[in-house]
This record gives C-alpha cells, structure tokens and sequence, in this order.
C-alpha cells in the first residue's frame, strides 16, 4: 500500500499533467504557473521543472533575448508584487538601491536605520515596482507583469516574468515577440523572482 | 632661444642637455604659476560671461591670423635678457629664460592665441585644471626651443628654417582657434564650475554671504561667513540655518530660533517639534512635526499668522524648504514617488516642477526666477536647474556612484551651492557651483 503522501503527490502530479495536456505549455505555464506552486505545494511542479541548468543570456533561466526590466541595482529581481529586491541576497532595496527594513527606511548592514550628516534619520525614499512603474516612467508604456515561465537555478525554483506592452519594440529596440503575453500585448523586458523552492 | 641653446654658448653638449631641461621646468613652473592664478581668479567672478568673452576674443583673433581685420594685441615687444647667458650661471639664466618665456606676457607675441587662453582660464574657474591646461603652454615653448635642432644643428639656420614657415603656421592657427570657438559655443552647461569649500552641509546663502551647518566635538553648530575682510561667526548648537540679510533662522532642541547673527541678539522664537527653517523676512516656512503627520507651514513673524502649505504622513517627508523672492519651494517625498513644488505667495499659484514615481527629487532652493534641486538616481545624483516659467531642465553638475550623494542646496543670484556627502563615513563637504 502507498503511504499518504505518496498518494497526495500522485494525485497532484496526475492532476498538473491533465491541466496540462487541456491547454497549450505557454498559456498553462503563465496563467496557473502561481496557483499551482501554491495549491500543491511544489511538488508536482518540481516535477514538471526538469532540474537542468538552464543557459542564461544575462541570468539564470534567460534563455531568450529581450533584456531586463529598468532596475536599481543591474538586475531585474523583484518580491511576489514586482518590488524591486537585491540581487544577492533577495533583501527588499527601495528605488536607490538601499536595503531597507520592513517599514521602508534605509538600513545599514547591521539593520540600523541610516543618518544623515546632521546625525538626523534619513527620509525614506520611494519604492515602486519595475514593471508597472519604473517601465512606465521610462518608456511610457502602459505596462503589466503577465507571462511567467519556470526554471530551476541554484538549487530553486525561479520565475521568469514578462513584463507585457503594446510596444512593437521591445527594450532591446528591435521588435518585440508575443511570448507569454496576452490581450494584445507584448514582452518588452523581463525580470524575475526567486520562489525558494527546492528543484 | 633656439640659437641660445647650442653646445657652444652652453659650453658643452651635456651643459646644453641640462640648459635644456632647467629651460623646460621654467617654462612649465611659470605657466602652470599663470594658468593657476587666472583660474583661481575665473572662480571669483562670472564664468558665463567669461566664457562668452573667451569665445568672442577667439573668433576676433582667428580673423585677425587670417589676416581679415587688424587687431593690436598687448604685448610686451621684448626678447629675453641676452646678458643673463653671459652674466648668470647656466641652471639661473636657463631656468630664468623658461619662466620668462612661459609667463607669456613678458615677451613679444607672434600670434593672439595665448590671450585666447588666458581668457579660457579664466573661463574654465579651477584653479588646478587652469594649471595643467597652461603648462601644456610651457611644454610647447620648451619644446619649439628644441625641434627645429632635430635636422639643422645651425642655429641660426633652424630659425630661418622657421621663418619660412610662418605664413602656414598662422594659416593653421586661425583654423585652431575657430575651433576653440566652436568647442567653448557648445561648451556643456556654459560653463558650470564647481569649487569645493570644505567641510559643512545645509548651505543657506544670501549675496555674498554663506551659513554651512557642521559638526563641531559630535555637536552640530552653524558657521556663517560673510564677505571678507569680516570674521566667520559660529553658532553653537544650531541646525538647519536660514539666511536672510542679517537674520538667521535655525533649528535647535527647543525648535527655531531667529537671531542677528551680526550681534546675536534674538529675534524670534519658534517654540515645539519644528525644524527645517526657510527665512525671508518677516515670513517664516517650517516643517511641523504633529505625530502621525508632518506639515510645511509658513508664517509671518510681523503679524503672528500661519498657514499651512502641504502635509504628509509621517512615513512621507518634506525635506528643507526653501523661501525667497516671494516663493515657497519643498518636495514630497512618499512610498510612491517623490515631487518638486512652489508656491508664488503673491498670486497663490502652485506648481509641480518635477514629479517621479522613481526617483528621489529633494530639496529644492528657488529665488525669484530660478530653481535648483537634486535628483537622486541609484547610478548617480545630480543637481538640476531650472528657470520658473519655463520647462527645460538643465543639470549642473553631478556625482557618479552609489558611495557618494548630492544632498541639500541654496541658491542666490548664478551661485549653486549643495552638500556632496558619504553616507558610510557620515562625512560631507560643500560645493559651489556657479553658471
């Protein structure tokens, strides 16, 4: 007889591979990709993710060309909401590049709020998401994160976002794709967010 | 000079080598000595209209190389003492001929282009940079003492061979100099020169005269400096100054306090959680702290009345404030984004200068045609300028990085001032910025 869990992860797996023989990879992939992580515990996502190294064009599980979301730090990491957050270590920057605590103020190494020359607390500064904000800010697009696809880099589970315009441009400059887009929009850069699941 | 340096009148070819050498590092010294004096100067006076001087004396003297119109120069129509050579050791007439030749004005000129110079020099406002430009005036004269003995070891017949040159040479000379028209027409800026004055942040400016908070045995204290011949005045636990006239408003523990910094009698007392003070007589804006909110208010000291401009809550900021020539400038800064405003007091109009949901603009300085505030990016912070009334925004100058951050600002008249400071050292210096 099959213990529990086995068969909690039988089921979860047989549930995924319906779901996903009903609807095309691409649209099953960035329309459910965060339920399922959340409904079966990532499991039978790890099972669908091969635990391959994936090739990156300029990080891990990029493996297409269209560049990165306008960012503080040079990469395009963000929390769950699309908040900016430090590449390294995934500690939430504010728009500066400055680490900060959950209040939003900036924090030295040791989590100390930062003063300024007068020994006064330094102001917060803003912090917006890359996508719907700083794309917004810099090119003047009415962009969304939309498409999402999976890869498995450094021992966990990442999430690759399209971050979706009506731009026939992508970021790059030359033409944008579909790709895991949809109502009528396009990928014009990408970023993405490390679940910390284990693949 | 070519015919002095020969092995015969040095006495011999390695005497000559040291002449040589000795001549250079005097051309170089008093060059660098004249290029250092008119940039140190230049950063007294107006670098604009300097710079458009500069520009103007260099298309003058191109037409005048091309021969197109007559234009006497000033010049000294002498040649360097030949009784030096035959009276002075070899290391004191060598050197002497250098110091001479690169001072430039002590001698004949053959070509306008070294008052072009001095007026770039001047234009140019740093005194260091001034320095370098003009020693490469100095290396050129020691230079022409040499290469035309490369080929014709005659000296005489090396400055023949020279002469008949110089209607090619004054033709290439026009061609340079309407160049350096060009280059200074398009210079970025018109010129921004930006001199350090030390340690210091919080700059309030009013004319000549400058107030700088800093830290003084782990107080902060402000200093204020009026123009010489008067001495600095220093005021001891002061925060935050404000500058108008005689008065100073500053920010200590009790809340703000408005003095005659001349005599240090007080004027008035702001008492409460109030900071950051903005002073243009009798009106007073500040920032009040009021728990779950923060308030910009502006008041008027003459007949006791307030007025609330703009609030945030208490994770927002307004920053410093700045109040002159009848307009109230602040920023808000938020979780979502940050914004430039002013006010115009007399018609109540208020208008965004600058809004962002992604990068930091703050503290802004205005007076009554223009505006000065920085904008923060994670790359870089810059100050930006820009004359009310009008959308084009200029950038004065910068800081690359993410060690080092442009901070506060004054303004008075073409004058910029802003803290350039290290969040890791705490230290912070100030910089003035003409245009």
């Amino acid at each position: 007889m099959r213990r529990p869990d086995e068969l909690f992860d039988g089921a979860a797996r047989a549930l995924s591979a319906r779901l996903a023989s009903g609807m095309t990879r691409r649209s099953f992939l960035g329309r459910m990709g965060g339920a399922v992580l959340a409904a079966t515990g990532g499991a039978a996502v790890a099972a669908a993710v091969r635990p391959e190294k994936s090739e990156a064009f300029h990080f891990c599980g990029h493996i297409w060309t269209t560049g990165s979301c306008p960012n503080p730090l040079g990469l395009p990491r963000i929390d769950k909401n699309g908040f900016p957050l430090r590449p390294s270590d995934g500690h939430p920057i504010d728009n500066l590049g400055r680490a900060v605590n959950s209040g939003g103020w900036a924090v030295d190494g040791s989590g100390k709020r930062l003063r300024g020359p007068d020994g006064e607390l330094l102001p917060r500064a803003p912090r917006t998401r890359l996508c719907e904000e700083w794309t917004h800010e810099h090119y003047g697009l009415d962009s969304h994160m939309q498409g999402a696809w999976y890869r498995c880099c450094g021992g966990q589970i990442r999430k690759l976002v399209d971050c979706c315009s009506p731009s026939k441009k992508r970021i790059n400059g030359d033409a944008s794709l579909t790709g895991y887009c949809w109502g009528g929009k396009r990928v014009f850069c990408v970023l993405y967010y490390d679940s910390g699941l284990k693949c | 000079m070519v015919e002095a340096f020969t092995p015969a009148v040095c006495g011999s070819r390695s005497r000559r080598r040291v002449a040589l050498a000795l001549f250079a590092l005097g051309a170089l010294v008093a060059s660098a000595a004249l290029g250092a004096t008119l940039g140190l100067f230049g950063s007294l006076i107006g670098t604009r209209p300097a710079l458009i001087a500069a520009a103007v004396l260099a298309l003058m003297t191109a037409l005048r190389e091309a021969g197109l119109i007559r234009l006497a120069i000033p010049q000294s129509r002498r040649q360097v003492p030949e009784r030096w050579s035959q009276e002075w050791p070899l290391p004191a007439w060598s050197a002497g001929y250098g110091a001479g030749l690169g001072l430039g004005f002590l001698t004949f000129q053959p070509v306008a282009t070294f008052w072009v110079a001095c007026a770039a020099a001047l234009a140019l406002g740093r005194p260091a940079l001034a320095a370098a430009c003009f020693a490469l005036y100095g290396a050129g004269r020691a230079f022409m003492a040499v290469w035309p003995l490369r080929r014709q070891p005659d000296g005489p017949a090396a400055v023949e061979s020279l002469v008949g040159r110089a209607g090619l040479m004054g033709r290439v000379n026009a061609a340079v100099l309407l160049l350096v028209v060009l280059l200074l027409a398009v210079a970025p800026a018109a010129g921004a020169a930006v001199t350090s004055l030390g340690h210091g942040f919080d700059p309030a400016a009013d004319g000549k005269t400058l107030a700088r908070a800093r830290m003084s045995s782990g107080n902060v204290e402000v200093v204020v400096v009026p123009p010489a011949p008067d001495p600095p005045v220093p005021v001891s636990n002061a925060d935050a100054p404000a500058l108008d006239g005689d008065l100073l408003a500053y920010a200590d523990d009790e809340g703000i306090k408005v003095i005659d910094w001349r005599t240090g009698d007080p004027v008035r007392d702001i008492d409460g959680a109030v900071s950051e003070p903005a002073l243009d007589w009798p009106l007073l804006a500040y920032v009040k702290d009021e728990g779950s909110s923060t308030r910009l208010v502006l008041a008027n000291l003459a007949n006791a009345t307030t007025r609330r401009i703009a609030s945030v809550s208490s994770a927002g900021d307004l920053g410093r404030p700045s109040l002159h020539g009848g307009r109230l400038a602040w920023h808000r800064i938020m979780r979502g984004g940050s914004t430039i405003c002013v006010l115009n007091l007399a018609t109540n109009d208020r208008r965004v200068i600058r809004k962002t949901k992604i990068w930091v603009e703050a503290n802004p300085s205005v007076t009554g045609r223009r505006i000065i505030w920085v904008e923060q990016r994670p790359q870089a912070s810059y100050l930006r300028l820009r004359w009310l009334g009008s959308s084009r925004t200029r950038t004065l100058t910068r800081v690359k990085g993410r060690a080092t951050f442009l901070w506060t600002t004054a303004l008075t008249g073409r004058t910029a001032y802003v803290t350039k400071w290290t969040p890791s050292t705490r230290k912070s210096v100030l910089l003035r910025v003409t245009f």
